[in-house]
């Protein structure tokens, strides 16, 4: 009884720590899967440790903010913020926040643990204001990567279609 | 798909390149075959995700976009048949694409940015929320679970009811055909409406070029 007791308050704090209890998910993030083994549980948002962040959008957390190439988004890293937590010295960053300060749409299967984002409107502008033609990165049918950019140079048709 | 074939072999010596991409969420085993009947030698993408659509504010296939040497968009968003197919297609699109192949920029068929900007099929913000919407249903469709593919498929196209993509995709799947009764009764009201179902083809030659 006493050792299930002492076992109980064990789980209890390892809980609130936020080491028991993270649990896995699957990020959709446009034609990338990325499979996070540790997340920090949270009902609503999605946190992961700083390295996984990358893995999901190349987003690096530096002591500037979380940062994509020229870009960067102010992170407050000495205290708990919005987007970042430290729990028994793990570094947790909210991705769905940094999702909603960019206005990238996301759509989540909470039951599942399955996030899936859209493309920033940052990354839309060019098209849409200056009728720059949308980079993409794509595997061909032998599966080698196509990217529009290699083209430069040439003129391109691009074409869609569908068998349905 | 073989009249592109024969306007590539022709003309991919001119800088000309073609990129075909199957808007298929059946994958290899759905868009592979037409691609091996043309025997196409231009770059062939099967693309479930219907990323292109997505990033290119395509609502239909099929579409066509021309991108210029440097990268940016000179004719977008056209219902761009090779041929006349009789109740449906256009002999009229692929000769200009032979143009624009050997005359570049000096095209008459070539758009200026402010043409392009005007063609680029607008989105509302729901709009933009249906791709995410998609691509998780469509993880669910390669994963082989349906009920849960059907629920954010019909979200993306709730989000989006612009997109005869989305719903003609799923519909494949929950009538067993895209062109079915839902197909029809939507195409019919659109047209009621005064709308075009093919975003239509503006084939006229620039002045001042």
């Amino acid at each position: 009884m006493k050792k299930l007791k002492i076992l109980g308050f064990l789980v209890a704090g390892l809980l609130i720590s936020g080491i028991v209890g993270a649990q896995g998910a699957t990020v959709l993030y446009n034609e990338r899967v990325i499979e996070v083994a540790n997340t920090l549980p949270d009902a609503t948002d999605l946190w992961v440790a700083p390295e996984d962040l990358t893995r999901i959008n190349d987003f690096v957390l530096k002591p500037e903010g979380a940062c994509l190439d020229a870009l960067c988004i102010p992170v407050l890293q000495d205290r708990d913020s919005e987007m970042f937590v430290r729990r028994s010295g793990q570094d947790w960053f909210n991705v769905t926040v940094l999702a909603d300060k960019l206005q990238q749409a996301h759509v989540t299967d909470y039951e599942d643990g399955i996030w899936s984002f859209g493309v920033m409107p940052l990354e839309r502008t060019p098209f849409l204001k200056g009728g720059v033609a949308p980079d993409f990165e794509l595997a061909d049918r032998d599966g080698k990567l196509v990217k529009l950019s290699d083209f430069r140079g040439k003129k391109v048709l691009l074409l869609t279609w569908a068998s349905w | 798909m073989p009249v592109w074939q024969a306007i590539y072999e022709e003309l991919k010596t001119n800088n000309f390149e073609i990129i075909s991409v199957a808007q298929d969420s059946g994958g290899e085993a759905a868009a592979g075959p037409i691609f091996d009947a043309a025997n196409v030698s231009y770059t062939a993408i099967i693309d479930v995700n219907h990323h292109i659509s997505a990033l290119y504010n395509l609502v239909n296939v099929p579409s066509g976009v021309w991108i210029d040497e440097e990268g940016r968009v000179v004719r977008i968003n056209e219902g761009t048949y090779a041929k006349n197919h009789g109740s449906f297609g256009t002999d009229e699109y692929a000769p200009i694409v032979r143009d624009w192949a050997i005359n570049g920029a000096n095209s008459p068929y070539v758009w200026d940015k402010d043409q392009v900007l005007g063609h680029i099929f607008q989105r509302t913000e729901d709009a933009e929320r249906a791709q995410p919407a998609f691509l998780l249903g469509t993880h669910y469709f390669t994963h082989e679970n349906e009920e849960k593919a059907e629920y954010y498929w019909t979200m993306a196209q709730e989000l989006d009811p612009d997109s005869w993509n989305y719903l003609r995709q799923d519909l494949l799947y929950e009538e067993g055909g895209s062109a079915g009764p839902e197909w029809r009764a939507r195409r019919t009201a659109e047209e009621g409406r005064g709308e075009t179902y093919y975003a239509p083809l503006e084939i006229e030659e620039q002045a001042n070029r």
